[in-house]
This record gives C-alpha cells, structure tokens and sequence, in this order.
C-alpha cells in the first residue's frame, strides 16, 4: 500500500504541513513580511541580510505615467508584483533599447527569452500587478522594479535561460532539506518547478547535488545542455545555509522557504520568502521531510545561533 | 484546549442525532414529512346557451383512484342540487330567471393512476342494471355489413369476452387512425380514421356486440408541467367495460388497456346520459387545472403533527416561519452539506478547484437554472473568459474595468440565449441565481492567467475539478428526501460543524498525493537498490 510506502519514507503531505507545522509555528500577522516582497526588503535591510537592490517600488497607476524617463537610467531589471506568488507576473527585462525619435527618446525591452517589449505593454504589465492580477488572494498590489540579478558561473553548465534559485527549508531556523531549481528551455527560463524547471537535491552536509528531477522524474543529466546534474557543487554552501537560517531570526516564522540566488559578485544573497513552501523539494531530494522536522522537534536544542543551528543540520541531515 | 477538542466535536456530532432519537422514539414525530402526489386545483365554468331557468353537468366524484375535496360552488343566487349515481354526480343549477352568467365549481382533486388485473370472463347473463349498457345502435345497412366483416377478421368463432375486447382494442388502437374531422362511424368504416369520440363510440359497439357491457367515458385530460399555463382543456373521450365484474378502463385513443394514467380525471362514466348536457349546442364552459402541489412532502401536515407533539420542537421549528422563507432556508440548509462534500474533495481527495466556495455557488447556479444550461452556460463563459483574453490583451486596459466588460459579455449571452431558446424560465426570480454569475465571471480572468502561468494541462485539471464537485453537489441538491431531512431537523447542521472539525484535524495524505509523490517511492527504491 503506497499510503504506508509514503510514511515510511516520512512524506510530508500538505494536511500535515498545513495542521502540523504552519498553522502551529507560523504567526498569521508575520505573514505579509514574506508575502510582500517590500516590507521583506526593508526588514532585510534593517537585519543586514543583502537582497537585489529594489530600484522602484510602484504603488498606484499615477506613477507609470512618466516611468519610461525612471527606467531610462537602467540597462537591465526585473518587474515583480510585492505580493506575487510562484513566480507568477514576473519579467526579466535583459536589455533596456533606446531609440531616437523626432528628438524623443523612445524606450523598448528586450525580456529574457528575447521578445521585445513595448513600453506601453510593459505599463499594462505593470498596471495588471496593481490591480491584484497576480497577487495571492487578488488584492491590488505593488510593483518592485528591481536589480537583475546575473548567473552565477558555476551554473553555466546547468541552467538554460534564467537565473537558478537555491530553496531552502527553514524549520525553527534549522535548514532542513534544501534544493537548487534550474531552468531548462520548457520552463520558459523560469525556476519553477510547476512549469518544468529542474529539481536537483542538495546534500546539506556538503552542498552537492544528491538527485534531479524533472516534472517528477528522475533525471541525469540537464536536457538542454546535456550536462551532467550529479556533479554540481554549490559554492558558499555554509554562508547559503547560514543566510537562510537567519531569516527565522528576522521574520519568525517557524516554518519557512528561502530562495536564495548566487551572484556572481555578491556570493548569495536572499530573493524573497516563503511562508508556505511546496513539497516537491521532497521529490527532488527522493525523502521525506516528516523525520527531519520531527528531530528538530523533539531533540535539537534550544537558543542557540543562527551559525550553530547550520552546524546541527550540516551534521544531522 | 487540546483534550477538550475531541470532546466538543463528539457532542456537536451526536447531540443532534441523540435529538433525532429523542424526536422518533418520544415524541413520535416523523423525521421526514410524508410524500403527497399530485394535486389538482379543478376549475370548470358552465354557462347554458339561449334562455334557460336550469341546466345540468357533470362534476368529477371521488372512486377509484380519484378523491375529490374542497368542492366549492359559487351560489351566485342559484339553487344547486346534485344526482349522484355509483359513479358520476350530475350538479343542476335552477333558477327563477334565465341563467345568463356563468356558474363556477373548483375542487381539489388527487389523482392517483389505476391499473386492474383483467383474467378470463365467460359471464352469460348482466343483472338489469346493465342492461343498458348492452344496446346497439342502429346501423346504416352497409355499415352493419362492414362490422360484420370486420369481426371475421378479427375474432375468432370461440373467444372469452376477455380476449375478444383485447383484440377489439389492438385493432381499433392500433388500426383506426385519429383524425379530429372525421365524426360519423360510416366514414370511420371506410377511411380507417376518426375522432377520439368516434373511436369510443365505434368501439362501444363493438364491445356491446360481444354482449360485453361497454360505455363511453368523459374526461378532461390534465396538462403536462411545461405548457400548464396556457393549455386549453377539453373533454376527451374513453371508454369502459365491464369485466370480471367490474368496470375496466379502455382508451384506444391514448393506447391504455386495464390502466388509466394519473393524467385523466373522469368527468362522467357515461356518455350517453350527459350527451346532451355537455354539447356545446347547449352549454359553453372552460374547464382550468393547475397543480397545486407537485410530488411534495406534505409540509402543512407535518407542521401540524409536529404542534401536536407540544414539545420544544413545536416552537422551534423552521415550519414556523413564512412560506418564503421556508423555500429559501430548505436550499440554504443543504449548503453546508456541499461544503461537507468540498472539503472531504479538497483535503482528502485534493481535488482542485477555483476559488474556495465557487463549486458550491454553481451548484446552486445549475439548480436555479437547468443543468444543462448552467453547463453550456459555464463553458461558453470560460471561452467567452479566454477569448477575451487573447482580444483584449491588446487593449491594455486596466483589470477592474476589463473584468466588467467580461461581466457585461456574460449577461449578453444570457440575453442572447434567452432569444435563441424563447424561453425565460431558465432564470428564476430568485436573485440567489446572479450571484454565481459574478462569481463564474471572477474567476475567469484567474483562469485566463493561470493558462498563461500554469499551462493549458493544469488549468484543465482545476477547471474539470471545480465541474466535478459542482456536479457532485448539485446531484446532492437534488434529493429531495436530504432536503426535507435538513429542513425538518436543523440540529443536524451541528453534526456537520463536528463532522468538519474532524475533517480540519485530518493530517493524513490527500487521494492526490498518491499520484504525486508515486515516483519518490519509485525511484527512491531503485536508487536504495541500487547501493545495496
């Protein structure tokens, strides 16, 4: 019986982790510093915990009105709704195209999958995120254009498209499982996993990659650059680690996903939060999640540093 | 507050049933109100042609299958007096002067369909009662001739009286042709054709022949549900005979041998005797029935046995409150049923769905409306919701205004649909049945971006799933034994209280989660294999 199958291996299911571990450790009123990506910012400032610089956070649509001469001053960003969820309404602009026109400069964008972009439907993009289009419960929201972030090079080999995330699982600032989500050409260059982005496992012993799969199935090797998955090993593993279990410290909740991104100047640095962070990390990793959560439940210790939770996990899972 | 849980829900889900107990076994009330067929509101108006001082017509008499009650006569200064027979009333109207207006008589009348079982009848002699019931006509010489002939053909030399009326009606069922103009039995004989009256007569002859005692029976046929309001009554005509001594129905128009359906209320058992009084030489009349009541438990009576009861219970009961309010609350009540049926499909199945409650409002959409309009209705909004899309999304026009131009696109379907089908009683004056509209149309948009965001594969899944478990709970709507249930014992909506605490305290896996982590136990083994 695959029921007893999935308890043996310690499957988290989503009854579980909604009863169990994020209505008992999550405190409703903690939830808008991880769900919008503003107030996490000004938090992680506050905390010294580095975040892509936000260039222009857009509240209401008077804004957009002369946004073309703010965006004229950058030659590549992100647009983000601050409440958005699994990357939903988020656009990479890689290219800023200037253009001289009867003596006005006229603004087109080139996204990262090489479409271009007018600026009037870069507005209704924007427009459509203030109105609620993306926003978790459809409430209207804000707009972040923020700092594009660029590919670490050890990725180069292993991601197609976009820029890979680091998720790690945060359960009262212990890291507990932890993966890398790389892009492939299906996932449209988007490290989502829903959307055919590559999950590979990482050990948090070490940082190396232990599993990858696709859609839920096991992979070798990555299907566009045909490299291969099991040899990745993330730089700044202890530092990802550490940024990670920090964040407990500043948003409190107990059980928590932070995505985290390599730059290639900054070494890690934080992407945004998660309160209610999927299970499919579980695929990726091929456990369960339950007999972890359950020994930091019962046996790690109390109070102590960000820094020695990443020690109690590097040496325990 | 831990230990105390299981506690409260245990009493949330059985005090009620512990009432439901105490309701059956000690105050002896039903738990279900009793079930009442259909009942007629009968209305006849009579008014007798050229100058008379008294006229007489038949009125239905409660028999077999038939209980008329409420009998009501506008006395309008006549003098009313009835001559019943065994089977048939004959009402009589006099006056000093002239009758000039109309008279009126309504009752009420259950009607249940009658079916007899008819064995073999040898029976060589009637009482004089029947006599008459056994003269022929008579016949134009070639007519008598065609008879003859006819019979030759039919019957055979030996026959029960039982078999050869069969075999007369199959033949004049099967053979006689109706046709309204034709309206002698010589041209019935030669064309094959002929009026339900003619066929009736034609068959009572022949009946009458066999020496089977035979009559001709007045009807009105009552309407079907759908044209009610406009159809005009007229009597119709069937006939009886007189088997295994009693009096058999037959209709060679409608195709019933031994039956008559619910669909009939006998006006008179014998044509003969009214003949006159119901020609149209003599009288006008207008003959109007509606149902009044349609295949419905009998709440006024249940209402009734619960007052008796003096308990508690006849205070507080929903039967209190006015009739409006009961219609609304008998639908309302089953609400928290479909959300029973929605969480057990959301947390343990995992089925998917748009927005939380959206199931359950179509539901009652489908209900309000037709399933199969609510059906056509929420897929011509999903494409009218994804066309607007790929179209607009070259406007860029600001959501909230663009989501009002989906709700107008919406109502013009429903006014476009209404024109198509002529047909406005799809949407009910209940205002209960816009809001789904509203709800279907908010949820498009999120469906036209969860296609650009998810895939067409994904937004199928939640679209087939938020159908399924609307359809689920629609089907649960429509028992209306559940309906009545939750009506009469309100209590019960504790029950679901503990019932959903339990299913908010299920952490076990969902059906889904099966399929979706079915390759982690899969290649978990082959990779644990693979290092042993």
């Amino acid at each position: 019986m695959i029921f007893s199958q999935l308890k043996e291996l310690g499957v988290l299911g989503i009854n579980n982790r909604v009863g169990r571990y994020i209505l008992r450790h999550n405190n409703r009123a903690n939830y808008p510093l991880v769900d919008n990506k503003v107030f996490t910012a000004e938090r992680a400032r506050a905390w010294g915990i580095a975040m892509p610089e936000n260039y222009l956070v857009i509240e209401n649509y008077g804004s957009l009105k002369n946004i073309d001469i703010k965006l004229m001053t950058y030659d590549s960003f992100v647009i983000k709704p601050a409440n958005g969820s699994q990357g939903n309404g988020i656009i990479v602009i890689k290219e800023v195209l200037r253009e001289e026109r009867n003596g006005k400069i006229l603004l087109r964008f080139r996204r990262s999958n090489d479409k271009l972009m007018e600026l009037d439907e870069l507005k209704h993009h924007i427009s459509g995120i203030l109105s609620g289009l993306y926003s978790l419960a459809g409430q209207s929201d804000t707009a972040i254009i923020q700092q594009k972030i660029d590919k670490h090079p050890v990725f180069d080999k292993y991601s197609y498209g976009g820029i890979p995330d680091i998720r790690v699982i945060v359960y009262m600032g212990f890291p507990v499982m932890s993966m890398v989500r790389l892009p492939t050409k299906s996932s449209d260059g988007r490290a989502n996993l829903h959307q055919g982005a590559i999950g590979a496992g990482l050990n948090l012993s070490n940082g190396h990659t232990n599993n990858a799969v696709i859609r839920n199935q096991v992979i070798d090797i990555h299907p566009d650059t045909q490299h291969t998955l099991s040899d990745l090993q993330m730089p700044f593993w202890r530092e990802i680690l550490e940024l990670a279990a920090r964040c407990y410290d500043m948003v409190e909740l107990g059980y928590l996903g932070a995505d985290i991104v390599l730059t290639p100047d900054q070494g890690p640095i934080l992407l945004e939060l998660n309160a209610r962070p999927g299970l499919g990390i579980q695929i990726a990793n091929l456990s369960g999640l339950v007999p972890r959560l359950e020994k930091i439940r019962l046996e790690a210790p109390e109070n102590l540093l960000a820094r020695e939770r990443v020690d109690y996990s590097m040496k325990h899972f | 507050m831990k230990k105390i849980i299981p506690y409260i829900t245990a009493s949330l889900i059985l005090i009620p049933l512990l009432i439901l107990l105490y309701k059956s076994q000690v105050l002896k009330i039903s738990l279900v109100p009793q079930m009442v067929d259909d009942v007629w509101e009968f209305h006849l108006s009579v008014r007798p042609k050229g100058v008379v001082k008294n006229f007489s017509f038949p009125v239905p008499k409660s028999g077999q299958g038939v209980r008329v009650t409420d009998e009501k006569f506008k006395k309008q200064g006549y003098t009313v007096f009835s001559d019943t027979n065994n089977d048939s009333i004959v009402m009589t109207w006099a006056s000093k002067e002239p009758i000039i207006r109309r008279v009126q008589y309504t009752a009420r009348i259950d009607i249940k369909p009658v079916k007899y079982k008819v064995t073999k009848d040898t029976t060589e002699s009637y009482p004089n009662g029947l006599q008459q019931y056994l003269l022929t006509p008579t016949l134009l010489p070639e007519d008598e001739e065609a008879i003859k002939l006819l019979e030759g053909a039919i019957l055979e030399e030996k026959e029960t009286k039982t078999s050869a009326i069969r075999k007369i009606y199959y033949y004049m069922e099967e053979e006689i042709q109706r046709n309204t103009d034709i309206k002698t039995i010589h041209e019935t004989l030669i064309t094959g054709k002929g009026s339900p009256l003619i066929k009736a007569k034609l068959f009572n002859i022949l009946a009458r022949r066999q020496k089977v005692p035979a009559r001709i029976v007045v009807m009105v046929r009552l309407p079907e549900l759908k044209d009610e309001a406009k159809a005009k009554i007229r009597f119709t005509f069937a006939n009886e005979v007189f088997l295994n001594n009693k009096w058999i129905p037959v209709d060679t128009n409608r195709g019933y041998f031994a039956e008559r359906p619910d669909s009939f209320i006998v006006l008179h058992h014998n044509y003969e005797d009214i003949q006159n009084m119901i020609s149209r030489k003599n009288v006008t009349y207008k003959v109007h029935a509606e149902r009044v009541r349609v295949n419905k438990f009998n709440r006024k009576e249940y209402s009734k046995e619960v007052a008796k009861s003096e308990s508690f219970f006849s205070t507080f009961s929903l039967y209190k409150l006015p009739l409006p309010l009961q219609t609304m609350f008998t639908t309302i009540l089953l609400i928290p049923l479909g959300t029973l049926v929605l969480s057990l499909a959301r947390n343990v199945i995992g089925i998917p769905t748009f927005g939380i409650f959206s199931p359950i409002l179509l539901a009652l959409f489908f209900k309000e409306t037709s399933l199969g309009f609510g059906i056509i209705f929420f897929f011509a909004v999903v494409i009218i919701g994804i066309g607007e899309k790929y179209i607009l999304d070259k406007f860029y026009l600001l959501a909230v205004p663009r989501m009002s131009i989906l709700l107008t696109l919406v109502i013009i379907l429903m006014i476009g649909y209404s024109f198509w089908s002529a047909d406005i009683s799809f949407i009910s004056q209940k205002h209960l049945s816009f809001f789904p509209i509203v709800i279907v149309t908010t949820n498009i948009e999120r469906l036209s971006i969860m296609i650009a965001e998810e895939g067409v594969y994904s937004t199928l899944k939640t679209l087939l799933g938020t159908l399924f478990i609307s359809l689920l709970t629609y089907a649960m709507l429509f028992i209306h034994t559940l309906e009545m249930f939750m009506f009469t014992n309100p209590e019960l909506l504790l029950t679901i209280i503990g019932l959903l605490i339990l299913l908010g305290k299920y952490k076990g896996y969902r059906l889904s989660e099966f399929i979706r982590f079915r390759d982690l136990v899969k290649q978990r083994k082959l990779k644990d294999e693979k290092k042993i």
